[in-house]
């Protein structure tokens, strides 16, 4: 017995030496500059002039919330969220359903369609922005073609952000789709034949079988989208740097246009409002699964 | 046994994919396109394919050493994040680790971390130490960004390894170090490959702490594209040609990694 817990005891000793180095690097290069953030959130700084540095409570929290561009690009973020999540999450399941049922081909399909995943946001934002070009893009040429009159795109106030909203959704859909999938593939063959028997088609087989099956994966998609989406920054950048004017100046574009001003302790102020909301949100998210799981072992159990 | 409608959905959808990727062949298209038919307004599909825009991008605008910086510093953060995540990986999902799953969840946890918030930090740290601008620092950067997803990722691939044969070696004697270089590693080949491919992308396509931190000496090539955009806004040639040489190995990526993209992407957590 005493070998057998001297054993166990380094063994959790040697574990813990092999977890080291990983702890130290990510407290080092995640938690210690979280802390530097969270510490200039309350000071005046500015990288121009260091001399005028000193603690000022909450006060750039307090400037934050009187400024109407904040206001607006919480908004901003807010209909990007709703508008790209949402439709990223039903083209996504319509491409999964469609890759689903054919079996044959859907290897090839599969590779080929995540191609747009694993492109760099600004690789792929120069593309759509050369592609939405008012006068010499091939989108409106397209549009022309079918009789339908071209757009301004990215160039104009009122259309920017949905033309940024077009590349993003045409990037991340895949995503939701190649991991729906795999929710789908996953449904046992037993379950989908007992539903053929009983004659469950269409709708109704997509909305009681499928969707109740698949939820959990359903739930972890919808989670990262989300939390990429709160964030976004490359795709707006490169396409509008945030413009024309404020139209496209989501959340982390305004933080950086701050840090560009040098104003890093508002800059760090906001930054820090966007952590919590993605704090808020992952936490929210946790929870619903969590909950989930131990109903479904209820029911499993009943 | 196939019925026609099924064959014309399928070609359906054959379809639709295809037209899904227009734009990655309307950017290749462009690359080789001479200079004077890019820019019409109607779009040139037949002319002589042309190179000019491939050497303009590297005798213009020094894309072969952003092609260099991002070689170096994307390589040196992979090997480094996955020796350490291999390591730490090991230690959470095999041993008797003390509260092995919140430690786990908290490096899974540092994921989601905004990166505007720690990019400024960073920024000021490294003007303190001379990092700004450098190799070394944009490689530690790198390492801090992939290692809670390479972590998480190689620690889910590792519970899936049977429990039976590492017991099996320990009972006949063998030690700590022989039973990771003899059983382990063998057997988490896959898994191992498809953590080091994911890393490598993130790592090549990450486009914020590069442009936070980097100025001229270690510029990577995201930053290096898009800074042909703001020098010369019509040079769409010169811009389309970096794009493809940015976005194949991304699309050879793709190819080698097949089916095991699902669980990489899904960050071990569908399951």
């Amino acid at each position: 017995m005493t070998h057998k817990s001297i054993l166990r005891l380094s063994e959790g000793r040697i574990a813990l030496f092999l977890v080291l180095p990983t702890l130290i690097i990510l407290i080092g290069l995640a938690i210690f500059p979280l802390g530097w953030a969270g510490a200039l959130a309350f000071r005046v700084e500015n990288l121009f002039r260091p001399d005028i540095g000193k603690w000022v409570g909450f006060r750039n929290f307090k400037y934050l919330l009187t400024e109407d561009t904040f206001w607006k690009s919480i908004r901003l973020t807010l209909v990007w969220c709703v508008c790209v999540v949402s439709i990223q999450m039903a083209l996504g399941f319509l491409f999964a359903m469609m890759l689903d049922t054919r079996a044959r081909i859907v290897g090839v399909l599969r590779t080929l369609i995540v191609i747009p995943v694993f492109i760099s946001p600004i690789a792929m934002g120069l593309t759509w922005q050369f592609m939405f070009e008012p006068v010499t893009g091939v989108i409106n040429y397209c549009l022309e073609l079918l009789g339908l009159p071209g757009g301004t795109w990215h160039t104009s106030t009122d259309t920017a952000l949905m033309a940024v909203m077009i590349a993003d959704i045409w990037q991340w859909t895949p995503f939701v789709t190649l991991i729906l999938l795999a929710g789908m593939q996953g449904i046992s063959p037993e379950v989908i034949e007992a539903a053929r028997l009983d004659k469950v088609r269409g709708w109704k087989y997509i909305t009681k079988i499928v969707i109740p099956l698949i939820w959990p994966v359903v739930m972890v998609v919808l989670l990262l989208r989300l939390v990429d989406s709160i964030r976004i920054f490359d795709l707006v950048y490169i396409i509008t740097r945030g413009g024309p004017g404020t139209a496209t100046l989501v959340a982390s574009v305004y933080d950086f246009t701050i840090f560009q001003a040098g104003r890093i302790g508002v800059m760090a102020a906001y930054g820090f409002l966007i952590l919590i909301v993605i704090n808020l949100v992952v936490i929210l998210f946790l929870r619903l699964l969590y909950r989930q799981e131990k109903e479904a072992r209820i029911v499993q159990k009943a | 046994m196939r019925s026609p409608i099924r064959k014309a959905m399928d070609i359906f959808v054959v379809f639709i994919v295809a037209i899904y990727l227009a734009p990655i062949y309307w950017i290749s298209l462009t690359s080789v396109k001479p200079m004077n038919e890019i820019n019409s307004k109607e779009p040139v599909w037949f002319f002589e394919p042309t190179m000019e825009h491939y050497v303009e991008a590297f005798e213009r605008f020094e894309f072969g050493k952003a092609l260099l910086n991002s070689s170096i510093i994307v390589f040196s953060a992979t090997i480094i994040t996955m020796i350490l995540a291999l390591i730490a990986a090991y230690a959470l999902a095999r041993m008797k680790l003390r509260g092995a799953d919140v430690l786990s969840l908290f490096i899974l946890s540092l994921r989601f971390m905004p990166g505007v918030v720690i990019a400024m930090p960073y920024y000021l740290m490294f003007l303190k130490v001379g990092l700004i601008d450098s190799h070394i620092g944009m490689i530690i950067v790198y390492v801090g960004y992939g290692l809670p997803f390479a972590v998480w990722i190689m620690r889910g691939f590792l519970i899936d390894l049977p429990k039976d044969i590492e017991e099996a070696a320990r009972l006949d004697g063998l030690g700590w170090m022989s039973i990771i270089r003899r059983i382990v590693l063998p057997l988490s080949g896959p898994g191992i490959a498809v953590t080091a491919i994911f890393t490598f992308v993130f790592n090549w396509n990450e486009y914020l702490f590069a442009l936070y931190l980097t100025q001229a000496n270690a510029v990577t090539l995201p930053i290096q594209i898009a800074k042909m955009v703001d020098a010369y806004t019509v040079l769409w040639g010169t811009i389309s040609a970096s794009v493809v040489m940015q976005l194949v190995p991304m699309i050879v990526v793709v190819f080698l990694l097949q089916r095991h993209m699902i669980r990489g992407l899904a960050l071990g957590a569908v399951k």
